[in-house]
């Protein structure tokens, strides 16, 4: 097949398996919220490090759409790939930094003195990170690619599949933000 | 030695597949044709079993119909069971008309249109009257069906509990107690953290409404009159099963789930009915553990008088759980 | 393009990337667990024609499996039905079916060189296996395999104290359903993909085959389902290995009582039919979608209303969303949802009637050719005819609360999927054995093989009906503990006699299977004068598929005996002629 048809297979490759994982996301979302007014569901503050997560994932999903313009103009891609590469792993901090956080409040994921709210929080936010870490991984890859200045704007698949998949985290990340602090 | 029997007989039947095999492959090397090839001749023999083996799988259903209606449930013993009869006769004449118009037709066909050289057959590509009528009139019959099922389901699920007896039924790895509610048909308060002992059920003592419960092995219910059971679960998922009575409901830990029912045939005129060893019986449906296929309780319906004096002679919780 | 990478043994049959051999190793990696799971059934249908007692076929079974005795145990009973269920719903329909003739047809049917991505394609077959690994090990740890159903309902199978299969089997089970999984979802992945992009020209998805179309359909299908399942398997290994409460409340067990608090088992189950109910469409359309091939090669008939077929395909896969309910019908849900679910379920009879219509539409006045292939659909067409209309039955809300989990189900979905599903599989497997392997297999086995299969087969499972309405509980280790079932007994023997004979008549066909692939006369290019795509390719299979160019694709692929026409089949690549009207 031609690259331009084997770019976009791949591109829809990935389309679909973000799909599967939102159906993922939706699974253990339709479980929190038929769980949540049955009863017995401890109400808690949301660690604010949760809030400066949301905000570094934000800005590093934003820095990602910069680097079509940098690669047109050939300039290097390097620095704005390897922050969001930092931001993202800043993001994993400051998940850990939550749930200590968390712990500290008395809201545990399992054992005695655990509650569903706790549960679902720590479910919901481990799976995003779990595949967050995929996403560090494709990260890292590109970050070391465009060391190399291996990417032109018309050979940049691996980037344009690695934003893709970062937006997406970004925007589930939110979708899952907004779940568990407002409903 | 047995063992060594069935590997030999194995073994002797695969040889001989294999010279079957081999017998054809030699023929067609002889007579030089593909001995593969579907031959006028094979469409012949498969068309004739599609009517022989296709009209024996018919009569075999028959067979079955026939032979075996006598093993399955009598008539239903409870009001909406009733309804539940009628609707299974209904939908049963249904698909079996369907069934027997469907299946001879298909294997008809398979006799038929068997293939022979020199024929051709006949490029029918579509019709949209056809699909259109084919379509629509399954709608059309499947939902005055579903209109049919709905009431029925909803009568059954939704029957006149005003003053129905309630009676728990509480199941377990691997039994079934029930708990009548006494004179004040309320129900004592239960929770698992209170079975202790003799309070198999954690029933909450210090509830009022405790003291004049019954809890028994085996469940009497006067006739005619109607019933709310209400389920509990100790450990896993069961479910309660009265095929009589046409009453099924999951018994689910940390919930409790209900159905109300109205028995109509007392024990004894089903003994009469279906022979003396009759019993209603109450089993479990839902898989749960070893002894899943060994989980019964006896039901017993009987005239209001009976009922009374059996449910007198039983002690309440207030005589034997606490010392008051 | 040509291929230029240097083959040796391991990357020509073990790590390929070639689709054809992906395919070869879904079906041979499914036939190998079809014959377990089919061992592990005849086991337990001995146990119920003769309860209790000893039989040398529990010589298969681990050591502690049967009592000093020799009586099967009750708990493992449990474990053979569990495990039973689990394979041939996973990887015998799922995996052995999808998988092989989804990678095997759809880039020869399209006119495609591959999968979109070989790689993908490659791991999609490798997480299976894996997955199959790790199922056969929890056959033999401490405490057995899982043993809670195939349908796992927790507290069952998240209680070790439960039932002992609820141990390390059950943490192996989830483990092992999670890479099969993502190797379903690998698959379907490129399934989708190819299909959207690497159809040849003139390839319209209005000429796409019917198999393609169900293939298409059903990966979707998977895409949008699978996934749910491994969320509900999440949060059920969170319960059994982190003692969260998502699924469990309020238990006693064993005599002690357990910390668990808020959970519901309810939950669980409407997540994991979820996946459940179109799990069974997954299994099911691309049987259907083979057939409807087959039936139009072998009738010398294009299939009557295609439009109408694929219609009636995404209407089901549709509808299969929104049925789920109907598994759940005595679980003291709210009976309007009850009523929502029954009115969707019998629903879901419409296309499919659509599509038993259209099947019985193209055979008549059709010229039949008599191959196994063509048996065995014929065989799918009536065995959907008997096991759908079953489920008007249990579709039905208030029919359905004498009918639940009695062997009425156990006999309806046997029929629909053990019966249908299987035989498409195997009208599959005869129909494209010449161009997997590029021999022919033997049709008077072949015959054989069917016709003795379709009269076993409605032996074990037509009965079944009965003992439902006897009232006969499923999953129960005998039937002799109850009075009201003693008179059930000739039935459970009789069901056990086809079933162990229907088990070995399939010998003839691994036989056949296997003696062809080496001795089998060779085949030629379009043995069954189809007009598909794959018969384009020589009968020697090479990466690329075509030696030069791809195909080009002219018409639909369903003229057979088209009036006007020398031959009574037109291959997609011939040009129309002058004159000739393009369906």
């Amino acid at each position: 097949m031609s690259l331009t048809v084997e770019n976009n297979a791949k591109k829809q490759l990935l389309w679909i398996g973000m799909a599967a994982i939102l159906m993922f996301f939706a699974g253990l979302t339709s479980a929190y919220i038929v769980r949540k007014p049955e009863g017995n569901w401890v109400e808690f503050t949301l660690p604010n490090y949760f809030l400066v997560s949301t905000i570094i994932i934000v800005v590093s999903s934003l820095l990602l759409f910069f680097v079509k313009g940098r690669l047109k103009v050939n300039n290097s891609i390097f620095s704005l790939v390897f922050s969001v590469l930092i931001l993202g792993i800043l993001f994993s901090f400051f998940q850990f930094k939550g749930w200590e956080q968390l712990v500290n409040q008395g809201i545990y994921l399992t054992g005695e003195g655990s509650n569903a709210s706790g549960s679902f929080l720590y479910v919901l936010t481990l799976a995003h990170l779990a595949h967050l870490f995929g996403g560090l991984i494709a990260l890292i890859y590109v970050t070391v690619k465009s060391r190399l200045n291996a990417y032109t704007i018309d050979n940049c698949l691996a980037l344009e599949l690695t934003s893709v998949y970062w937006h997406f985290l970004a925007i589930l990340w939110i979708l899952l933000f907004f779940l568990l602090k407002f409903f | 030695m047995t063992n060594l029997l069935f590997a030999l007989v194995a073994l002797l039947t695969i040889a001989a597949l294999v010279q079957l095999v081999r017998v054809n492959e030699l023929l067609s090397e002889i007579t030089n044709r593909d001995t593969n090839a579907v031959t006028d001749d094979d469409n012949q023999k498969n068309g004739i079993l599609s009517l022989i083996i296709g009209g024996g799988f018919i009569v075999f259903v028959i067979w079955q119909m026939v032979t075996w209606d006598h093993l399955l449930l009598p008539p239903a013993s409870s009001v909406h069971g009733e309804e539940i009869d009628a609707l299974m006769k209904v939908s049963m004449t249904l698909i079996l008309v369907m069934f027997f118009l469907l299946t001879p037709l298909l294997f008809y066909f398979a006799y038929k249109y068997r293939g022979r050289e020199g024929r051709t057959a006949y490029f029918f590509a579509h019709n949209n009257k056809l699909e259109v009528a084919w379509t629509v009139i399954p709608t059309i019959v499947l939902t005055a069906l579903i209109i049919y099922g709905l009431r029925t389901w909803d009568r059954a699920m939704n029957p006149d509990i005003s003053d129905a007896t309630v009676i728990e039924v509480y199941s377990k790895q691997f039994d079934w107690t029930a708990r009548y509610s006494g004179v004040d048909n309320i129900l004592g308060a239960s929770d698992y953290k209170l079975v202790e002992g003799r309070n198999t059920l954690g029933v909450d003592v210090l509830d009022e409404n405790s003291a004049d419960d019954i809890v028994v092995r085996e469940v009497h219910l006067p006739v005619n009159k109607s019933v709310l059971l209400k389920f509990r679960s100790r450990d896993v998922i069961h479910s309660a099963f009265l095929p009589h009575f046409r009453v099924q409901m999951n018994c689910v830990p940390g919930l409790s789930t209900q159905f109300a029912f109205t028995p109509n045939k007392t024990t004894a005129q089903m003994k009469e009915e279906e022979g003396d060893d009759f019993e209603y019986v109450l089993l479990c449906n839902k898989i749960c553990g070893s002894a899943h296929f060994n989980m019964q309780m006896k039901f017993i319906v009987e005239s209001e008088e009976e009922y009374n004096k059996w449910i007198s002679s039983q002690k309440t919780l207030e005589n034997t759980l606490t010392l008051k | 393009m040509s291929d230029h990478h240097k083959e040796t043994f391991i990357t020509k049959y073990i790590f390929c990337q070639d689709h054809k051999m992906i395919a070869k190793q879904f079906l041979l990696t499914g036939m190998f667990m079809a014959i377990v799971g089919m061992l592990m059934s005849a086991i337990f249908r001995v146990q119920l024609a003769n309860p209790g007692e000893y039989s040398a076929l529990y010589n298969l079974l681990p050591g502690g499996w049967v009592s000093a005795e020799g009586a099967l145990n009750p708990d493992k009973y449990l474990a053979l039905v569990t495990m039973h269920g689990t394979i041939l719903v996973f990887w015998v329909l799922t995996a052995g079916l999808s998988g092989t003739f989804a990678n095997f047809l759809i880039p020869l049917q399209i006119g495609a060189r591959d999968m979109a991505s070989g790689f993908i394609n490659m791991l999609s077959y490798w997480f299976f296996f894996l997955a199959t690994v790790i199922l056969i090990s929890s056959i033999y740890v401490e405490g057995g395999p899982a043993s809670g159903g195939w349908t796992i309902y927790p507290p069952l199978s998240a209680l070790p104290q439960a039932i002992p299969g609820s141990g390390t089997g059950m943490t192996l089970w989830l483990l092992s359903i999670t890479f099969f999984i993502v190797g379903s979802l690998l698959g379907s992945l490129n399934y989708i993909v190819t299909i959207l992009n690497l159809r040849t020209k003139g390839m319209s998805m209005k000429r796409l085959p019917l198999t393609c179309w169900a293939l298409f359909v059903t990966a979707i299908l998977g895409v949008l389902s699978f996934p749910v399942l491994l969320s509900c398997g999440l949060l059920l290994l969170f319960d059994r290995s982190f003692g969260t409460s998502f699924y469990l409340s309020d238990i006693i067990i064993n005599g002690e009582a357990l910390h668990f608090a808020g959970g519901s088992p309810i939950l669980f189950e409407h997540l994991f039919w979820f996946l459940g109910h179109p799990e069974v469409y997954i299994i099911l359309l691309p049987a259907l979608g083979i057939v409807s091939e087959v039936i139009a090669v072998n009738s010398r008939k294009p299939i009557f209303g295609y439009k109408a077929m694929v219609g009636a395909i995404l209407l089901i896969a549709f509808l299969s969303f929104i049925v789920w309910g109907h598994h759940m019908f005595m679980t003291g849900m709210n009976p309007f949802l009850g009523s929502v679910f029954t009115f969707t379920t019998l629903l879901i009879a419409i296309p499919s009637a659509v599509k038993v219509f259209n099947w019985l539409a193209t055979l008549w006045r059709a010229n039949i050719r008599f191959t196994p292939a063509m048996l065995f659909a014929i065989g799918t067409v009536s065995a959907f005819i008997t096991g759908g209309l079953t489920g008007l039955i249990l579709g039905d809300s208030a029919l359905d609360i004498n009918v639940h989990d009695t062997y009425f189900v156990v006999g309806h979905f046997h029929i629909v999927m053990g019966l249908s599903a299987i035989y498409g599989m195997f009208a599959g497997v005869y129909h494209w054995f010449p161009k997997m392997y590029g021999k022919m297999m033997n049709k008077t086995l072949g015959y054989i093989h069917f016709w003795a299969t379709f009269i076993c087969a409605y032996g074990v499972f037509f009965p079944m009906h009965f003992l439902g309405l006897a009232g006969l509980p499923r999953r129960y280790y005998t039937n002799s503990s109850f009075p009201m079932f003693d008179g059930l007994s000739d039935i459970n023997e009789i069901i056990t006699f086809f079933a162990l004979a229907g088990a070995i008549v399939q010998a003839i066909f691994i036989f056949n299977f296997v003696y062809s692939i080496f001795k089998g006369t060779k085949a030629s290019t379009n043995p069954w004068k189809s007009n598909t795509l794959e018969w384009t390719t020589p009968i020697e299979r090479i990466h690329g598929n075509w030696p030069g160019d791809l195909p080009v694709v002219q018409r639909w692929a369903y003229d057979y005996s088209k009036p006007g026409m020398e031959e009574d089949y037109v291959p997609q690549t011939v040009p129309l002629k002058e004159g000739e009207e393009d369906h």
